[in-house]
């Protein structure tokens, strides 16, 4: 822990930006390749609303080269792949290494007083473990017999060989292994860092909110992670080896038998805490920029922990309600659909916070700020949309519909995808030094949330219609036809909301190469991430800093007038 | 007030535009809707307890309706009335006296109570009473249906005029099913091969059909009709087609095709034919 054990810094190419141990660097290479993926998991989006809403239609413009032995065409084949990636891509490859990779690297040491993370070689191996699982993810999409079909999900005995000849389905398993490895040794890294390298003064108490949520990410992780990766193993050996885990004796020729349900079960009891893994960073974020942005302290600093241990722990007993159609013990369906509803009590807290944060602050509606405050909107609409999800009754419905797609897409997507703009647009300028435009962040923001909402809620009156989900043509069943004018408009509006991210990745690009230059410290927070120089120096704090204050303590009364904020490693006066 | 028009009319601006947009792709829809019959929502249920869903679900949606009204109503307040300006100071404010978390508490058991508990004694009533109230096989004028789901189809197998499964006059068909009205309808269902669910969007009916294990469920129709058949769980390439017709007939009408049709099963029956013939006995 001392500074006497520093190693000079890399001079050379590949050790400074390829193989690196520093903290920065790998948290800007987990943000490249998370913002890459987030990229073409959203063409592949947009894809599959164009197949919805204009069945048979060639794909404009990238159709042809994509697909040139159909014209352009989608078949039922190429579609499923493409929701199954689009959804596998999305959470392991784009959503978990931008929020848990870059911002778990970036803000952990930065925001405890560390020098680096705890293991820095173990670091180093987690982004290259995840780079591997997205090479085997992209590899599986060429591989003869095709690739993965069955779902994100992919339930047994569709993703067994029972369902699915292609290699696709194999490499799949292997690559959601991988980067499940990946995850497990960052979340060991992260955990381990936050326990053992705090600076001094840095109290559990006083940690930023975004290392609270990121630390209980790391546990969910460490926890459950090893759950899918032991199912993947199961499918690995049943496609490749012959065994049969999740085939049925009634299915086997010559013996064996297993259970597709065992699947299921193993798959969600990672499944549901995964979801909390994606928005947990999320919740962190959004507690933290209310309160820089407002001027204000969080308000209920220690309720909204305790909400996010509540959430953090009740993740692991919920996962039943994916299960409620296939057949569970009514006292099972009982007991899960029970448990899911408390959630709501400390989601119920977190918002109460959240809305008493800008209570009478003097709120800064930055670009960070509007995605904060959006992350509270769309979680508020996906939230409160899980309770049909959670009661049995109407779930029997709603279940495989397109409700369900615009819940989760509102609560793990969209909030997770707001909390992460939120995240780069206001550590943007400590990454690379330099400012975002601010009018065309504004627009991204409008841009994006207006047709956002805008889709998924009509995803909520689809799935009210009795739309089932993984169609690859609505219009086909009868009594489907007549939907198909929703299909229709959610396309459009998808189609808005993607043309949109183009001024994102304008801002983006532009922003970091020939942006102005940033402040040190443009948006007067007292963290320690912000009281660095710009750029941050290689192994951070030449002096490890003494921590008097809580990260919160804006518009102090002992302040004064001529500035509502403190850093954390300054006394308060008086 | 001069404030809140300056706000209004520059904010507005930006999603002014955005919502023309989506107006103008509304308009165009709403020319086509003219000419196709577009469905939003649901029409009547065709089953008995198929009022519950829509009970249940408006309920649930006047209670989340109020709970998100009442966010939207905090996040606008504070983000009109509190905006960063010279010379003004937010409130200090920690939150974590004891009166905030008195407070808290109170919320919290409310939103349990009304959001959450209400809700569940709803839903198990729906339950107890309805889904999983599936009818004994000894139960007075049940008519029973043993599902084998298949890519990409359903087969279905009725007992025919003596009750029996596995006998010669078992009606069997492929993606059409007919059933009587008035009576309680159950299903024992299995898979050839992947997961299926046996989606009755009209009687408000789901449920998983698994490879090596039986399924159950019900439903009672309360109307004669066609209805529809859908399949809920991704099975592969073929998924989206893998629908059928629920023929709902009145009871006399009804009779006199189980008659027929049993006769017509006696006389196409084929012993060497082991295919077809999957059924199993009725289990408790």
């Amino acid at each position: 822990m001392s500074g006497d054990h520093i190693h000079p810094e890399p001079t050379s190419f590949l050790s400074k930006y390829v193989f690196s141990h520093d903290h920065k660097v790998i948290a800007k290479q987990f943000m490249w390749f998370g913002l890459v993926w987030l990229g073409i998991g959203g063409i592949m989006a947009m894809m599959i609303r164009w197949q919805l809403a204009h069945p048979g239609d060639p794909i404009p413009a990238i159709g042809m080269f994509l697909f040139p032995r159909t014209d352009g065409v989608l078949d039922p084949a190429t579609y499923n792949t493409l929701f199954t990636m689009h959804g596998t891509i999305m959470i392991f490859l784009g959503l978990t290494p931008l929020m848990i990779g870059a911002f778990g690297n970036w803000c952990i040491p930065l925001m405890i007083g560390a020098r680096d993370m705890i293991f820095p070689l173990l670091n180093m191996l987690s982004f290259w473990t995840v780079f591997l699982g997205g090479c085997v993810g992209l590899y599986s999409l060429f591989v003869p017999l095709g690739a993965n079909e069955a779902g994100w999900t992919s339930y047994a005995t569709l993703s067994t060989t029972i369902g699915a000849q292609g290699h696709g389905e194999t490499l799949w398993a292997v690559a959601v292994f991988l980067i499940g490895a990946s995850s497990i040794m960052g979340g060991i890294n992260y955990m381990t860092t936050i326990i053992r390298l705090r600076a001094p003064g840095m109290t559990w108490g006083k940690l930023p909110l975004t290392v609270w949520a990121l630390f209980l990410t790391s546990v969910l992780n460490v926890l459950f992670i090893p759950v899918i990766g032991s199912a993947m193993i199961l499918l690995f050996l049943d496609r490749a080896v012959g065994t049969s885990f999740f085939t049925p004796a009634s299915l086997m020729q010559g013996g064996g038998g297993g259970d597709p349900i065992l699947y299921q079960h193993l798959f969600w009891i990672f499944g549901h805490p995964e979801v909390y893994i994606l928005i947990l960073p999320a919740w962190g974020f959004v507690c933290d920029l209310l309160s820089f942005f407002a001027r204000k302290p969080a308000f209920g600093y220690r309720t909204s922990v305790g909400a996010m241990v509540a959430v953090t722990v009740l993740s692991a007993v919920v996962y039943g309600h994916h299960m409620f159609t296939t057949g569970l013990s009514p006292m099972l369906g009982e007991s899960f659909m029970l448990l899911t509803m408390i959630i709501s009590v400390p989601a119920e807290i977190l918002f109460f916070n959240w809305l008493h944060t800008l209570w009478k602050g003097n709120l800064r509606l930055e670009v960070p700020m509007l995605w904060a405050i959006g992350v509270i909107f769309v979680f508020g609409l996906g939230g409160l949309t899980g309770i049909y999800l959670a009661t049995i009754g109407t779930d029997i419905f709603l279940h495989d519909t397109y409700f369900v797609v615009g819940h989760f897409h509102l609560t793990m997507a969209a909030s997770a995808l707001f909390g992460t703009f939120g995240a780069l647009t206001f550590w943007f300028p400590k990454m690379f030094g330099r400012r975002m435009n601010q009018t065309l962040g504004k627009i991204h923001f409008w841009g994006t949330i207006v047709p956002l909402t805008f889709v998924f809620c009509l995803m909520f009156a689809m799935g009210y219609s009795g739309m089932p989900r993984r169609y690859f043509d609505h219009t086909s069943a009868e009594w489907l036809a007549d939907l198909q004018h929703m299909n229709v408009m959610a396309t459009h509006a998808a189609l808005l909301l993607g043309a949109f991210q183009l001024v994102f990745v304008y801002n983006f690009i532009k922003s970091r190469w020939w942006g102005p230059a940033a402040e040190t410290n443009p948006w007067e927070v007292g963290t320690l991430d912000w009281t660095m120089p710009t750029p941050v120096p290689y192994y951070n704090f030449k002096e490890i800093p003494t921590v008097h204050t809580g990260p919160h303590e804006f518009s102090h009364p002992a302040l004064g007038d001529d500035r509502d904020w403190i850093p954390m490693t300054e006394k308060l006066p008086g | 007030m001069h404030r809140l028009k300056t706000l209004l009319s520059t904010r507005l601006k930006g999603c002014a535009a955005l919502l023309a947009l989506l107006a103008m792709s509304g308009v165009a829809h709403a020319q086509e809707a003219a000419e196709t019959a577009n469905r939003w929502g649901l029409g009547e249920p065709a089953s008995d307890y198929g009022y519950r869903f829509t009970d249940l679900f408006w309920f649930i949606t006047l209670l989340v309706g109020i709970s998100f009204v009442l966010v939207l109503i905090l996040i606008a307040i504070p983000v009109i009335r509190d905006r960063a300006r010279p010379g003004h100071k937010a409130s200090f404010d920690h939150g974590s006296s004891l009166h905030d978390k008195q407070v808290t508490t109170v919320i919290s058991v409310i939103t349990f109570i009304v959001l959450d508990a209400w809700v569940l004694v709803i839903a198990m009533q729906d339950l107890r009473e309805a889904y999983w109230a599936i009818p004994e096989a000894d139960q007075e004028g049940v008519y029973q249906v043993e599902v084998l789901a298949q890519q990409w189809s359903w087969n279905f197998r009725t007992p025919g005029i003596d009750g029996e499964f596995g006998t010669a006059d078992d009606i069997l068909s492929n993606s059409e099913l007919v059933v009587p009205v008035g009576r309680p309808v159950s299903f024992q269902m299995t898979s050839k091969d992947v997961i299926h669910a046996l989606f009755l969007p009209e009687m408000r009916m789901k449920k998983d059909v698994n490879p090596g294990d039986i399924n159950t469920s019900w439903f009672q129709a309360t109307r004669a009709g066609d209805f529809t058949i859908l399949c809920a769980e991704l099975c592969g390439y073929a998924h989206y087609q893998m629908h059928g017709k629920l023929t709902v007939l009145e009871e006399d009408t009804f009779n006199e095709w189980e008659r027929e049709a049993s006769k017509l099963a006696l006389t196409a029956f084929d012993p060497e034919d082991t295919e077809s013939q999957w059924a199993w006995d009725w289990e408790q």
